[in-house]
């Protein structure tokens, strides 16, 4: 804290330092403001034509009746919004897509804060612990999904070579109803994403705030239900925006089944995530204003989700606050 | 903590680690199965008599070699271009004012929460349009664009830096742009090694971009890998994509146990708050 201080006073001292021969030049501000643009450049080009403008095609692709082809497309307003409202397979897709996301973000969130707890413990080899628990993290996602179809494969997998072990007969695991298990397990094999965030927020916790509610008398449980969970709380509120965000645009279960982005058809009725239909209907149906009327619906309901979990959170997250300008 | 409490926890978390790592090993046995042994039920645990076969018969089946030339000029464009741009845009944040920046700062934090696959659609109509279908420059774009994420922590670094570092080389009559070259990207070699990493195994690992923007025959291993293991029946040749997956996933796993202190930093919570 002190530090800071005397941090924010040399910082001015050098200010005063040096204003007197730069005012003999150009005035300093708006030089500044040039070279500040020019390095930020990049990002706002980027930003406008490879995220802005697209958004914004697609939306105008949204109110046509364009097949990606055909020269002649015509303006049919709101048409394909209100024919996504009166088309089943896509409403149900979204309330897969709903459902998958309510059981893999907190379940995700749990398993990780649990293993991050355990291997926050002073023990022996923790380090390792922490590495080989993380280890499925950062197999890619094509890796991942393969590996997941051999262990779930009827014949050759080891999923039904322990169950006839057990005298059990084997399941077909990668059909309905199946499925959305073996995606569940898919996901929640990655949980050391979740284990190395909560960690990390769980090293910020100061160590006397546990030490002291130790001397008041604190049980374990009272000291991480009363400390460490609020503490935690913005750590586990990313983690809900950012998990939420990513499952609700999943394509997983592509990956599971046929891993190709037009191979919708082969993915179990469960697993039909909204994400899939999207591509369907780009890829197969050649839809593309109704396939980006759906985008552009997804894109609505990920925003409104996020502040709807902002909003909720304001009152149980808890920030500490920090001074101006330390890290 | 008690001994008992001890060894609980040494047990469970011996049970976790074995249940993390099982995939991977039955992924490794699949990959030496011969034929017969794939056929036979129950599967056996470990293949009787391991067939290394199977690697030169992924290798052959699905051009993995020009699969993999593919992933790694993809993978090097993303991670020099988007390190070297977020660098130099994290830069900017972190040491420049101007009217705006602080409106700017805030619409790259938000940029971090937007999907990124539901731009990425549109993304590739555009790409169409303009004949870059097929061509490496959608991923020069968006290296050149640079990442939010990455922006943000190279911004956190230099912020850090001493003032008085950039004002010595300011009366020494060096401009911004040397400032960033000579002073501020030397430094930040903790970050750059967290950069290059997470840029990587993302470009290693991506599979919409490359399946969607690039066709068959130039694609990379990720999208090789999902599709090209079939017999001429379409029915999949596990034992081959079992090797196939494992030679893919390999150099992402070297790359973590060799530098997981930095796979672990580039994730740390700086800036959740």
């Amino acid at each position: 804290m002190s530090s800071a201080l005397t941090d924010v006073r040399r910082s001015t001292v050098a200010e005063a330092a040096v204003e007197r021969p730069d005012r003999k030049k150009k005035p300093p501000t708006l030089r500044k403001a040039r070279t500040f643009y020019l390095f930020v450049a990049p990002w706002v080009l980027g930003f406008v034509g490879l995220t802005v403008f697209p958004l914004g095609y697609a939306f105008w692709l949204s109110l046509t009746d364009s097949d990606g082809l055909s020269p002649r497309t015509h303006f049919v307003g709101f048409q394909n919004y209100i024919d996504i409202f009166h088309d089943p397979l896509t409403l149900s897709s979204l309330a897969k897509t709903g459902m998958f996301a309510l059981v893999t973000v907190p379940l995700s969130i749990l398993a990780g804060l649990l293993l991050a707890v355990m291997v926050n413990q002073p023990i022996r080899a923790r380090g390792l612990f922490r590495a080989l628990i993380y280890l499925p993290a950062v197999v890619p996602p094509v890796g991942a999904a393969l590996t997941f179809r051999l262990i779930f494969d009827r014949d050759a997998g080891a999923a039904n070579g322990i169950l006839s072990t057990l005298g059990a007969n084997p399941i077909t695991w990668l059909v309905d109803p199946n499925a959305r298990y073996v995606l569940y397990a898919l996901v929640l094999w990655g949980c050391g994403g979740s284990m190395i965030i909560s960690l990390a927020g769980l090293q910020d916790i100061p160590r006397e705030l546990l030490e002291a509610a130790q001397v008041d008398g604190a049980s374990y449980w009272q000291s991480f239900t009363r400390i460490t969970v609020p503490l935690l709380s913005p750590v586990i509120l990313f983690q809900v925006i950012t998990g939420m965000i990513g499952s609700l645009q999943s394509f997983a279960p592509l990956l599971l089944s046929s891993g190709s982005l037009s191979g919708a058809g082969a993915v179990p009725q469960g697993n039909y995530l909204y994400m899939i239909h999207v591509f369907a209907q780009y890829f197969s149906a050649s839809r593309f204003g109704y396939a980006s009327a759906m985008l552009w619906l997804l894109f609505a309901v990920i925003l409104l989700v996020t502040l709807l979990i902002i909003k909720v959170s304001a009152r149980t997250v808890f920030y500490t606050v920090e001074p101006e300008g330390s890290k | 903590m008690t001994r008992t409490y001890r060894w609980a926890l040494y047990i469970v978390l011996l049970a976790v680690v074995l249940t993390m790592l099982s995939p991977i090993l039955w992924l490794v046995s699949t990959s030496l199965k011969s034929p017969a042994e794939m056929a036979s039920f129950p599967p056996s645990w470990w293949p009787q008599a391991p067939r290394l076969a199977n690697y030169t018969d992924a290798i052959s089946q699905v051009n993995f070699l020009g699969a993999a030339q593919n992933s790694l000029t993809i993978a090097f464009i993303s991670t020099t271009l988007t390190t070297l741009s977020s660098a130099w845009v994290g830069f900017g944040f972190a040491r420049l004012t101007a009217p705006g920046k602080k409106q700017l700062f805030v619409v790259l934090l938000a940029t971090m929460m937007l999907p990124g696959i539901v731009t990425l659609v549109p993304t590739y109509l555009i790409f169409a349009k303009l004949h870059m279908v097929n061509t490496y420059w959608p991923w020069v774009a968006w290296g050149l664009g640079g990442s939010a994420f990455l922006i943000f922590l190279f911004r956190q670094f230099f912020a850090g830096i001493p003032r008085e570092m950039e004002e010595a080389a300011i009366i020494d009559g060096c401009g911004y742009v040397g400032i960033f070259w000579r002073i501020f990207l030397p430094q930040s070699w903790p970050v750059i090694a967290a950069s290059v990493i997470l840029s990587f195994t993302h470009a290693w690992g991506d599979f919409v971009g490359p399946a969607m923007f690039l066709s068959q025959d130039s694609t990379t291993l990720a999208v090789a890998m999902a599709t090209g293991y079939v017999n001429d029946k379409g029915l999949p040749l596990n034992n081959l994509v079992a090797a196939g997956a494992v030679m893919y996933v390999l150099p992402v796993l070297i790359l973590f146990l060799f530098m997981q202190r930095r796979f672990v930093s580039g994730f740390s919570t700086s800036g959740i708050k």
